[in-house]
């Protein structure tokens, strides 16, 4: 067992499992991160290699002790059971890859989408014309706030639950029959990198009313302005980041506007 | 021991003023601010919210009408109860945060004050050995018939029992007996020890009694009660289902045109979860039919579709016509004037584009649009052979097309829906009804309603595009480049050898 451990070709087998335990098991327990995709991994795997083979050709006389192994494989009269069952397992798993790379198998269509597409730089709604670029959340600046809050509330709860769950993360008890899945608001990639105007567009239109990049056929969501007042949509959205504590992004106030 | 010793004290730190902040924040808005389970969301879920205010319990350790243990309200908490809008928490508050509201919780009863009389746990034993061999199962399904399970969840466990019409929990609302076939969907966890459990305590506050007096009167061993938690257990897959998009129809010899031909057995079956329609007017938060169950094959000329799912009804049943008015009495409705029951029918739809599309594009996927139709199956369950095929243009504009449409055969057994469609590949008005070609990824879709749960119209559960593929036999040239590969490896692995093994003896004749 001492000799194993001490013996490059050894050690470095045994590094490229520990890098595989890590990669695969290890960096998913990680709070905040997730499964690593194969394709990932195996590049890890790649440059873990390529570290690990530098390491051992560093020096003449590890070089030499890592290929020992190797070499006695390949010629040692009594590891030929070893050297045929190497031959064999690898020609089988170069035929098994080439199989499943040539073989036709329909597939589901790539999924090209588009999470924030361009706004339209005005929308109709219920007939009164919007003008979305500029534009901030009116509620912001009439009327008492917790009474808007209290209002946006209500919506959510009544609405926006079943899809969007009430912890505001897309994971309703609906949300698993859809596809897309229902935008996640605690995630810092929505409602975080958006003015509130765009979300105002993106919850009065919904699914129907996204460009073509957005692949309106799929997204489930409804256009709320069948359904909700042009105040209550605002109500919400200031829920949205009140609940969630995000800030809008904001508009940028050109130098000829600030004069 | 370690873990009583933790949760004591958790008890002794909670704290019901943070716990008020996190409950108005996150539960108000379902079980409302004083904690009568009526919160905005609360007219939109059946089974609705909790009311905290009766300290009534489903999930518990404890034996029947008593108080559950904080452990008990903890695990609702980070747990969640599968199959309803309650999420679990764990994840998604602290530790803290998930105890304060615990304790805040019980603040909405006066029942939890009285800290003299704590609820004390029943010592659950372990499941007995061999629970899934044949003995176990016919033991535990002896009982399940002498206890009366079937009364309720019915001879298949589907749910569709004599007593299932006229269930409904403590406060009137409607009530469904689980079907045990989704063990996924249990409240309070899919396990035998969970089921076990719950058949100990019951589910307080709902038509679901504990069984444990039954043990006490000796009318069977509690070995045998955990027999009939096997045998419940046995009923759902190993695993949960797990979506995979597309459906592969393989090629078969002859067409399986009956539900229950033998050819189905060896064909793939795919799982598709369907959810409430709250697109359109009027929404449905509601909907019976979990999912479906889809198997495809085709010939050379013609594809069978076979769509298998359960449902407790065979509607339209006058029967029903309580719990459809249960279900309208508890949710909200999107009419101004309320609906009256009827006997509705059982409806399924199979959705697909009018041609099979080139790029990604396709209809819109809840039954198209007025510029991009979709072509349908309708199949109900007064016309059980004639399903209609046509064009819809949005949820509420349905052409039937006069011919070339599907065949259909269905049969309903014991709480379960299985039908096949069956239709020639060609079509021969190619403008309208889709031509099926093989080797395509061609989308689908599927929607459904169970008429004896007030389900008609927009009112119906419904599935994003999913893709069916009537896969083509594998041709003999892709063997060719496998083998290829394989003789260079194997030959360049050999000369590696070889070469090494020459270089070797050369060094040692020197």
């Amino acid at each position: 067992m001492r000799t194993y451990l001490r013996h490059p070709f050894w050690q470095a087998a045994g590094l490229l499992v520990l890098a595989y335990l890590v990669i695969a098991f290890v960096i998913p327990l990680l709070p905040g991160s997730a499964m690593v995709p194969s394709s990932v991994v195996l590049q890890y795997m790649a440059t873990v290699l390529v570290g690990i083979l530098i390491w051992v050709s560093d020096e003449e006389a590890r070089w030499t002790q890592f290929k020992e192994p190797l070499h006695e494989v390949l010629v040692q009269p009594r590891l030929k059971m070893v050297r045929n069952g190497l031959l064999a397992a690898v020609t089988l798993v170069v035929g098994c890859l080439t199989y499943s790379q040539v073989r036709a198998s329909v597939a589901a269509p790539p999924n090209l989408r588009s999470i924030h597409p361009a706004p339209p730089p005005q929308i109709t709604f219920r007939g009164k014309t919007i003008t979305l670029v500029g534009l901030d959340n009116p509620l912001r600046r009439s009327g008492d706030m917790a009474a808007h809050l209290a209002v946006g509330r209500r919506v959510y709860y009544q609405n926006c639950v079943p899809c969007h769950g009430d912890h505001l993360d897309g994971q309703g008890h609906f949300a698993a029959g859809l596809n897309p899945l229902p935008a996640n608001f605690q995630d810092n990639g929505t409602i975080a990198q958006l003015t509130e105007s765009f979300v105002f567009w993106r919850v009065a239109k919904g699914g129907p009313g996204l460009p073509r990049e957005g692949t309106p056929w799929n997204s489930a969501m409804p256009a709320w302005e069948d359904f909700l007042t042009e105040d209550e949509i605002w109500s919400v959205v200031l829920f949205l980041y009140d609940q969630t504590g995000w800030k809008p992004r904001t508009w940028e106030v050109s130098a000829e506007a600030a004069k | 021991m370690i873990h009583a010793l933790l949760l004591l004290t958790l008890v002794a730190t909670q704290d019901t003023t943070a716990g008020k902040q996190i409950y108005t924040k996150w539960c108000a808005g379902c079980h409302g601010d004083n904690g009568a389970g009526d919160g905005p969301a609360a007219k939109h879920m059946i089974p609705p919210p909790r009311d905290f205010t009766g300290a009534v319990y489903q999930i518990r350790s404890t034996p029947s009408s008593q108080l559950p243990t904080d452990a008990d309200l903890l695990r609702s908490i980070d747990e969640g109860l599968f199959g309803t809008a309650m999420p679990g928490w764990k994840s998604r508050l602290s530790d803290r945060q998930r105890r304060d509201v615990l304790a805040y919780i019980k603040t909405f009863s006066t029942f939890f004050a009285d800290t003299t009389q704590r609820p004390q746990p029943i010592k659950f034993g372990n499941a007995p050995g061999g629970g899934s061999g044949a003995e176990a199962l016919k033991v535990g399904r002896q009982f399940y018939d002498s206890i009366g399970c079937r009364k309720c969840h019915g001879d298949l466990g589907r749910g569709d029992g004599p007593s299932a019409p006229t269930l409904k929990d403590d406060a009137q609302h409607p009530i469904f007996a689980a079907n045990l076939h989704e063990n996924w969907r249990f409240n309070g966890g899919g396990t035998v020890e969970d089921i076990y459990r719950r058949l100990r305590t019951g589910l307080d506050g709902t038509p679901m009694p504990s069984f444990g007096d039954l043990i006490e009167n000796k009318f069977l061993t509690d070995e045998q009660l955990w027999r009939v938690a096997q045998y419940v257990r046995s009923l759902s897959p190993k695993d949960a289902p797990v979506v995979r998009d597309v459906v592969h129809a393989p090629l078969t010899k002859s067409l399986p045109h009956a539900p229950d031909d033998s050819t189905w057995t060896a064909v793939a079956v795919y799982w598709f979860p369907l959810v409430g329609q709250i697109i359109h007017k009027a929404r449905w938060f509601s909907p019976a039919v979990t999912g479906v169950w889809v198997k495809a094959v085709h010939t050379a000329d013609s594809i069978a579709l076979r769509v298998v799912w359960d449902d407790r009804s065979q509607s339209p049943d006058t029967s029903w016509l309580a719990h459809v008015g249960r279900v309208f009495a508890t949710l909200q409705s999107d009419d101004s004037t309320p609906e009256q029951p009827a006997p509705w029918p059982d409806q399924l739809i199979v959705q697909f584009p009018v041609s099979i599309p080139t790029g990604m594009e396709r209809p819109y996927f809840l039954m198209g649009s007025s510029g991009a139709p979709v072509y349908q199956w309708r199949w109900s369950s007064i016309a059980r052979t004639a399903p209609v095929a046509g064009l819809a243009r949005g949820i509420d504009r349905f052409e039937p097309l006069s011919s070339g449409g599907p065949a259909a055969q269905a049969v309903y057994d014991h709480g379960q829906w299985r039908v096949v469609f069956t239709r020639a590949l060609a079509s021969t008005d190619t403008a309208s009804q889709l031509p099926f070609r093989t080797g395509r990824a061609i989308p689908v879709a599927f929607f459904a309603s169970d008429g004896s749960n007030g389900e008609h119209g927009s009112r119906m559960a419904v599935s994003t595009w999913y893709f069916l593929a009537l896969d083509e036999p594998v041709p003999a040239r892709v063997f060719i480049s496998p083998v290829l590969a394989m003789v260079l490896t194997l030959g360049l692995g050999m000369l590696v050898v070889w070469r090494a093994q020459q270089k070797t003896s050369y060094r040692r004749q020197q």
